[in-house]
């Protein structure tokens, strides 16, 4: 009770609070006197309150228990009435009545407004930035001591990562894409500022550049050019990849000291087939020679044409003994095959293997002689040249 | 007459005032204007020809570090849900908003309103997947916003 005289008091001397006195019905007993600047009508003694604070209405069980007990409250904040913004707040008056107050906070509701006001357009923003970036190419931020601090959508759907700490869990290091003896992103930099470079992940090439921003943070840009780039290395007819495709590849493992089998490969006869049946039909034996070879080889094996009816194989990480089984049976699969329009024909392979001062011409002579021995020997044969 | 209070529910800034405004005084602003706390609108409307008394609480939108109040929910027996279609991630938000008013609100009925459908081409219209309670609504256009309050009556008096 002292405390609602407090109030009382303060609702006299100042213009923040203004109040209602309901009783168990919720009619209304009295108001104060500034209580019409929040309502469109002026409530009169005897009228039902819902109708000037529907506010309560839905509420009248919880607001009925206040009148049975003293220490219960019932508060809704923020609520927008007429011009103002007031806080409304039911407690205990007597056993009959209960005391409805509606405090002023229009001042400090505004304000808050106006901050409310700027952090949304300031997400919305943010929000539209965000998917600007992410439509973008893969990007990745770094600071200027090397911590990874942002990555696009992009970057996340290509690594399969949802945030960047995955990076660290997967030890992703993509300056070791690029070249493996790079050591960390100011090396990259260092080695990519200058000019683009292709780099390949995974299965795919990109085209990676590098930015300074603001001096102090490197962006590093990867745009995906595995498409264009894959059809360029193709060749148009039969679809494998080109020599210069095989000889960028077969460079690379050098290099790199990679364990290497190299196969030359010739289709037995092959002159014959465009004398008797055409060289469309010449054509189809190309295309479906091809096909027989690419569905019976790994993935990362690669498969080129060299030219005419000769075609190249590059084994990684693959070592003699089971190279040369692998190339055994897919003699015998060409060699049972039924090639549309000619029926079976065969092929001769030469196999070789790379040493330590090899060359891509020493290592092509090797497994071409090799070739040669298979010809000699009858065709339709697989011939290994040692190292 | 049958009185009712329902609110309107989402993100901020997907047009729930603007839907209230046009239903109500038959405006529109393009102009965003926070909504803070609730206001709260009354209409009049007969459903086959039962009096009818909506009380409309337009509560402000939820933010990232701003949850509404759960004060707000009490004694509601319907929502709309809003969602803006120009912003993915506030069509993807209005399962959160359902289940925390379905939880307070059990027995409630809604609808839900994919607003702003004026910012969409007629294809990207037609792509949309939309069931008797749910409605491409524009406050700017004013296409299919009484429509959408009519509905939630008709759902909260069957």
């Amino acid at each position: 009770m002292k405390n609602i005289q407090i109030i009382l008091n303060a609702i006299l001397s100042k213009d923040i609070f203004e109040y209602i006195l309901v009783d168990r019905s919720f009619k209304i007993v009295s108001t104060s006197s500034g209580l019409g600047k929040y309502l469109e009508t002026v409530p009169k003694k005897g009228d039902d309150v819902l109708e000037y604070c529907p506010e309560f209405f839905g509420s009248e069980k919880e607001i009925k228990k206040i009148f049975d007990n003293k220490s219960m409250a019932y508060v809704l904040e923020s609520v927008h009435k007429k011009d103002y913004y007031v806080n409304l707040s039911l407690e205990y008056y007597d056993e009959d009545r209960v005391l409805i107050l509606l405090h002023n906070i229009t001042d400090t509701t505004l304000t808050q407004q106006k901050l409310l006001q700027f952090s949304n357009e300031s997400i919305l923003l943010n929000n539209t930035l965000q998917k600007i970036l992410d439509s973008q190419n893969a990007i990745l931020f770094v600071t200027h001591n090397n911590e990874i601090s942002y990555t696009n959508d992009q970057f996340m759907k290509y690594f399969d990562m949802k945030k960047i700490l995955d990076m660290k869990r997967k030890n992703l290091k993509i300056y070791e894409y690029l070249d493996e003896s790079l050591e960390g992103y100011d090396a990259l930099f260092e080695r990519v500022n200058s000019k683009e470079e292709y780099v390949t992940i995974n299965k795919d090439t990109f085209i990676l550049k590098a930015t300074w921003i603001e001096s102090t943070h490197k962006l590093f840009t990867l745009t995906k050019i595995t498409k264009l780039t894959d059809n360029m290395q193709r060749d148009t007819l039969t679809g494998v990849y080109k020599k210069s495709y095989f000889n960028t590849r077969i460079e690379k493992m050098i290099s790199n000291n990679e364990e290497v089998v190299v196969v030359v490969i010739d289709i037995d006869d092959f002159k014959a087939v465009n004398d008797t049946f055409g060289h469309q039909a010449g054509d189809d034996v190309l295309k479906e020679f091809s096909t027989l070879i690419r569905n019976n080889i790994r993935a990362d094996d690669v498969f080129a044409r060299w030219g005419g009816e000769e075609f190249l194989l590059l084994f990684q990480h693959a070592n003699m003994e089971n190279a040369l089984k692998k190339v055994e049976h897919i003699r015998t699969l060409v060699a049972e095959h039924n090639f549309k329009h000619v029926g079976h024909m065969t092929a001769s392979f030469g196999l070789t293997g790379k040493n330590e001062s090899d060359t891509i011409h020493t290592l092509l002579q090797r497994a071409d002689k090799a070739l040669y021995e298979a010809k000699k020997s009858g065709k339709n044969c697989v011939k290994f040249k040692n190292l | 007459m049958i009185r009712k209070k329902i609110l309107l529910l989402g993100d901020f800034s997907v047009g729930k005032t603007s839907l209230v405004k046009r239903y109500i005084d038959s405006t529109f602003d393009d102009k965003y204007l926070t909504t803070i706390g609730v206001k709260i609108s009354k209409k009049h409307l007969s459903i086959k020809g039962v009096d009818c008394e909506l009380l409309i609480w337009d509560v402000e939108g939820s933010t990232p570090s701003k949850k509404i109040s759960l004060g707000y929910y009490r004694g509601a027996s319907g929502a709309i849900f809003v969602s803006d279609l120009t912003r993915r991630e506030t069509v993807e938000g209005l399962e959160a908003h359902k289940e925390i008013f379905l939880s307070e609100n059990p027995d409630a009925k809604f609808v839900v309103a994919h607003n702003k459908s004026d910012m969409l081409s007629d294809i990207a219209k037609e792509r949309m997947n939309v069931d008797e309670n749910t409605f491409l609504t524009s406050a700017k256009n004013d296409e299919n916003v009484e429509a959408l309050f009519i509905r939630l009556m008709e759902n909260m008096l069957s």
